[in-house]
């Protein structure tokens, strides 16, 4: 084989195979990094996979090293593993995922073919789909992106070497091969260093960025179906959400939750003043207390309505036909499988079929399964007021008797011991002064009360002994956290015979500036109270933490505390990119796909107008300049413009060509010599110059390849001679 | 691969100006394109051009399985994480698609074989190729090639419909037998405006003509998922050359001391000045006639006569009569054909005379290829004795005539004496 057009550096066969190798390596750590995001226990395989790659890479004779007895054995053995995994953890998925494992470090183990390499990349690509179906996350985008660079870098990297593999000689079975013994990697970086070539490179990273535009285009083009099917994979996989929104939360957990500065959730919003100005996020109603544990009593759980599939949930709220306000929440995965609302809705709209259970009365939905992912959900006609309206329980509230519970619950019973039950009273007496209160004065005396004695904190003294602890540490002056004070102001309107419970959820958050969206961090869960109000009809919430009790309600956010909530830290940017992944990509359906279209359209259309009447303006002020008078300067200026458009004209016409030629080059030195002797000569010589034998040389380093140039310094010294010569008029020397 | 070693001691002294070489052709010739349209274009895609294909690869089949699988998955589930693992991996095969094409756009090919063929022996064969881009290179191009035998009686073709299936099948089969095929990839890229040839060995089997063919251009570019074919279809015809054969040697035809007064001229080694000719690759540098080169101003050699008078003509009778098993016409024909290299290399062939057609002087070396040309394609003739046969002696030296010999064997007489026999 024999090239016979510009001579360049090319690979040999051993360089493709060591590159071939290095991106298989990087393959196998890219496949095996989904791990670390994926929340699916197989941190040692994964170190395993990370550390075979690596070392495989660094010393690619090393699989050599591996008996030989263990490539028969492999793949039994792994398969063995895989089933054995099956059977001890009982969740196909995971096992899943660490039979991929396996086989990639298997396959860093063992010198590859073209089929293991296509193996490889297929069980990376595979780790990350279902990274990115588990997770949702934006890592995913990132690394998919990344993985597919390398793929393609890999496939092309085949396809280039098998040519030039198919001409060198083949290895032998069994032995270490000759391209892993000479394996040099500073050596492969220089060659592909003197190989690259801009326009390759440049050509390379274009097509890629045109992949991905593409894609982009395809992923908006596609034709979406809705046909309202759970994703099977959710299903092969189970996750535990924070325990700090379970049905049971010790004293504490939801405090915990607090240390967690990540977000927990995202809301989109049309205009931020319409988020209250401190809002609620309510998730959980704990109406039972014992011993320091607060839970949802099975009366509060047979409020649930049955199961149910669909992807949407009409709600308890009247649903406006126009205008009607949509909130879009994005919470993130192992929050809860409670979701975070701020009240009544008029309608709960999924992304895709779920199953869950609704609780029209305390307003709650929880699903029935833990969202292993990123769940998206969009609230109709949110309310979110501090009362929410309970007719059911005001009616049975309204005909309860007194001291006789008939199974439902009536939010008024303590399981305290007496002496807790008289430290309660006492302190009750302390706050009312003996008065008999409305609920909302006793919620706002009650938290003052607490708020006097006891002071905020992640840290809370609780009194041990014998004592309960919610009972001991309000009778106490240490200071506690959010489930300290809601639960104490639980208790102590209980003890007054007001029913109360304890939500969780969260409070507060941010604007985005970046993204435009309300964001809600883990730091901002929250415990609070709630009251019914009887004369009201519904349950007042009542946040002893919250002095403000104004800012309790649904007033919306002024200007000032707009603006005191807007974030523009480097989070918030980063926060943004996860939000316009949510809205634009995860969230992308049938309608925002018509929506996409027809915005496309729209712009398509603007700025076509837009172009045209800019046209036409400056058509008709260069008619009216050409209309008016020419005088000196007019003509100058004309002139001038003309000029400046030639000139620019040429510029371009001899830029193309200059480019066309391979760009604008500095005369090589050695041709600017030879240049000049060769004109030295033919001065001499009068013009002829043929039967010089040093011009033929000089010719070659004027105007031929480098690659055949004759030693320069020699025929410089040569023409030199033959210029004396022929100045001389000596006899011709015969060319021969 | 073309290897100078590997090449035939035989063919390598001869010279090397018998190559056969076809015209260059492509996918960006200078053929007068049609002006470009939507309809034509979306009509390409469903009819392609006739030889061009574009066919998945194993890995293209798999990466097309992945994406129904996902693409099922990901309208069972909405799931826009599926939606986008499927977009890229289409994007990826219309990619491939795209490129591939792009790689084989405005490349131009040619076959040249280059001579002589001889059977048995490795001949080369190159396909070149130039990149007609201005700036991307062509990558991982593959080259397809094809040689068989021509037989000199066409046979007209035999319709299908009416034929036996076992003479089809046996015809088939006896079409393959002779053929042979390779694969080559080109292991350098052809750069933007550059050359690039791949090199071919292959080794005929008989004697005869040779169809070469390229028969299609094909990439794997870039990745793998697609290949594109381009049927190239270009063919060559050389001939193959008889085979070396071995034989004795019993003595030396037509040796002969020239006379006094008697005149040679023809040339040779002998010291006598015959004339001057122009210089040609591989002369002695010591032939260099100076002084009429200078005056002349182009390179001249002297050539000289021969010392002798030696010489014999070869009558290489062709009748089927004689010449009964075709396995002995094969042998005859080596057998002369390496026999008259042989008389030529010792400068005694004088002239060759096939079957009844006037006897033709070799003065050379054009003139001993196209002798082995003529064997190449001989055949048994229909016609009968030897009657009429020229007058062979005239300034000629003796006349070596070959007869058979034994049950297979093939002799040569000059004079009634045996002189070589195989």
């Amino acid at each position: 084989m024999k090239a016979a057009g510009k001579t360049a550096v090319r690979l040999r066969a051993d360089e493709f195979r060591l590159l071939r190798w290095g991106l298989g390596a990087a393959l196998s750590v890219l496949g095996a990094a989904t791990v670390l995001y994926m929340e699916i226990e197989a941190p040692v395989l994964m170190t395993l996979a990370f550390a075979a790659a690596l070392a495989t890479a660094l010393f690619p004779a090393l699989p050599a090293r591996v008996p030989r007895l263990v490539h028969p054995l492999a793949f039994p053995v792994i398969v063995m593993l895989f089933a054995a995994d099956l059977w001890r953890g009982g969740e196909l998925l995971p096992a899943v995922v660490r039979l991929g494992l396996l086989l990639l470090i298997y396959r860093n183990l063992s010198y590859r073919k073209r089929r293991d390499d296509l193996q490889v990349i297929l069980l990376g690509l595979f780790l990350i789909i279902v990274a990115g179906v588990l997770t949702v996350s934006l890592t995913f985008a990132a690394h998919l992106l990344v993985y597919a660079a390398v793929a393609l870098a890999l496939l092309l990297v085949i396809t280039l070497g098998e040519a030039a593999e198919a001409a060198a000689p083949s290895e032998p079975v069994g032995e270490t091969p000759a391209w892993a013994r000479s394996a040099d990697w500073g050596a492969l970086r220089r060659r592909l260093s003197a190989v690259a070539d801009w326009r390759a490179v440049g050509l390379g990273a274009a097509l890629f960025a045109g992949l991905v535009g593409l894609s982009a285009l395809l992923f908006l083009a596609i034709p979406r179906f809705q046909f309202e099917n759970s994703m099977f994979i959710e299903r092969l996989v189970s996750r535990k959400a924070r325990s700090g929104f379970a049905e049971t939360i010790q004293l504490g957990q939801v405090s915990e939750i607090q240390l967690d500065s990540s977000v927990a959730l995202s809301v989109d919003v049309a205009d931020q003043a319409r988020i209250p100005a401190m809002p609620y996020w309510r998730m959980l109603v704990l109406d039972d207390y014992a011993a320091g544990v607060f839970r949802q009593s099975p009366a509060l759980r047979g409020q649930f309505r049955g199961e149910r599939s669909a992807a949407f949930l009409p709600g308890a709220s009247p649903r406006e036909t126009e205008e009607t306000e949509i909130w879009t929440f994005y919470l993130e995965a192992g929050v809860s499988r409670y979701l975070p609302l701020t009240g009544p809705f008029g309608g709960l709209r999924f992304r895709e079929t779920v199953t869950f259970r609704h609780a029209p009365g305390p307003s709650l939905v929880a699903l029935r399964d833990e969202p292993v992912a990123m769940m998206a959900y969009r609230v109709e006609a949110p309310g979110h007021g501090p009362l929410l309206l309970d007719p059911d329980f005001a009616a049975r509230w309204a005909a309860r008797e007194p001291g006789v519970s008939r199974g439902t619950p009536l939010y008024t019973r303590l399981a305290l011991r007496e002496p807790d039950r008289e430290a309660l009273r006492k302190a009750a007496a302390d706050i009312t002064g003996g008065a008999t209160l409305a609920a909302p004065e006793f919620a706002r005396r009650a938290g003052e009360w607490l708020r006097r004695r006891h002071a905020y904190s992640l840290s809370p003294s609780i009194p041990r002994g014998d004592v309960d602890p919610v009972v001991g540490w309000l009778v106490s002056d240490g200071a506690g956290h959010c489930e300290l004070f809601a639960g104490s102001l639980v208790l102590l309107a209980r003890s007054m015979g007001l029913p109360a419970r304890v939500v969780t959820g969260f409070r507060g958050g941010s604007w985005n500036a970046y993204s435009n969206n309300f964001t809600v961090r883990n730091s901002e869960a929250h415990a609070w109270a709630e009251i019914f109000d009887e004369s009201a009809g519904g349950w007042r919430r009542a946040d002893p933490l919250q002095p403000d009790v104004a800012a309790q309600g649904a007033g919306a956010a002024g200007p000032a505390a707009a603006m005191a909530r807007v974030d523009r830290s480097w989070t918030a940017r980063l926060d943004s990119l996860r939000v316009f992944w949510y809205r634009r990509i995860v969230s992308f359906d049938d309608r925002a796909q018509a929506e996409a279209l027809r915005t496309m359209k729209e712009a398509a259309r603007d700025s076509s107008r837009w172009l045209v009447d800019r046209l036409s303006a400056w058509a008709d002020s260069a008619r009216r300049w050409l209309s008016g008078p020419w005088d000196a300067r007019r003509w100058g200026a004309g002139v001038g413009t003309l000029g400046a458009a030639v000139f620019i004209g040429w510029i371009l016409v001899t830029g193309r060509w200059r480019w066309r030629a391979g760009g604008v080059r500095r005369p090589d030195p050695v041709r600017r010599e030879a240049g000049r002797w060769m004109a030295a000569l033919r001065r001499a010589a009068g013009g002829e110059v043929s039967s010089w034998r040093v011009a033929a040389d000089l010719e070659r380093l004027r105007f031929g390849a480098p690659a055949t140039w004759p030693d320069p310094g020699r025929t410089f010294t040569e023409a030199r001679r033959a210029v004396r010569a022929a100045r001389r008029a000596r006899p011709v020397t015969p060319r021969t | 691969m073309a290897m100078a070693a590997d090449r035939d001691p035989i063919a390598a002294v001869l010279p090397n100006g018998r190559e056969v070489v076809s015209g260059w052709a492509g996918t960006g010739g200078e053929e007068k394109r049609a002006p470009f349209t939507w309809n034509a274009l979306l009509w390409s895609m469903v009819c392609p051009r006739r030889g061009h294909r574009l066919l998945p690869t194993v890995s293209g089949t798999l990466l097309i399985a992945v994406a129904f699988g996902i693409g099922a998955a990901a309208y069972n589930s909405s799931n826009n994480i599926l939606f986008i693992t499927l977009s890229l991996l289409l994007s990826c095969l219309l990619f491939s698609g795209l490129l591939s094409w792009l790689n084989l756009r405005r490349v131009l090919w040619r076959l040249r074989v280059t001579g002589p063929l001889r059977a048995g022996h490795d001949a080369v064969v190159a396909a070149e190729l130039r990149n007609g881009r201005r700036f991307l290179p062509a990558y991982g191009l593959w080259l397809d090639f094809s040689a068989r035998p021509v037989d000199d009686e066409a046979k007209g073709a035999e319709s299908t419909f009416t034929a036996r299936a076992a003479d089809i099948r046996a015809a088939l089969a006896a079409a393959e037998r002779g053929e042979r095929r390779a694969r080559l990839p080109l292991a350098d890229r052809v750069a933007p405006q550059g050359n690039a040839a791949a090199e071919w060995i292959v080794r005929p089997e008989r004697r005869g003509r040779l169809r070469v063919e390229l028969a299609g251009v094909a990439s794997l570019f870039p990745f793998g998922f697609l290949r594109k074919d381009v049927g190239v279809g270009q063919r060559v015809e050389a001939v193959v050359w008889p085979a070396p054969v071995e034989y004795r040697r019993f003595a030396a035809p037509g040796a002969k001391r020239r006379g006094e007064g008697e005149r040679e001229r023809r040339a040779g080694g002998g010291s006598d000045l015959l004339a001057l000719r122009r210089y040609a690759p591989g002369d002695s540098h010591r032939l260099v006639h100076w002084k009429a080169s200078a005056r002349s101003g182009a390179l001249l050699v002297r050539q000289f006569a021969a010392e002798s008078s030696e010489g014999c003509t070869l009558w290489i009778r062709t009748e089927r009569e004689l010449w009964r098993e075709p396995a002995r016409f094969e042998l005859l024909v080596g057998f002369a054909a390496t026999y008259a290299e042989d008389l030529f290399r010792q400068g005694r062939l004088r002239a060759v005379a096939i079957g009844r057609e006037a006897p033709r002087p070799v003065r050379g070396v054009r003139d001993l290829e196209e002798l082995l040309d003529r064997l190449a394609l001989a055949a048994p003739s229909g016609e009968s004795g030897g009657e009429a046969t020229p007058d062979y002696r005239a300034g000629r030296g003796s006349v070596v005539v070959f007869a058979p010999e034994g049950p297979h064997g093939v002799a040569a007489f000059a004079e009634g004496i045996k002189v070589a026999s195989a």
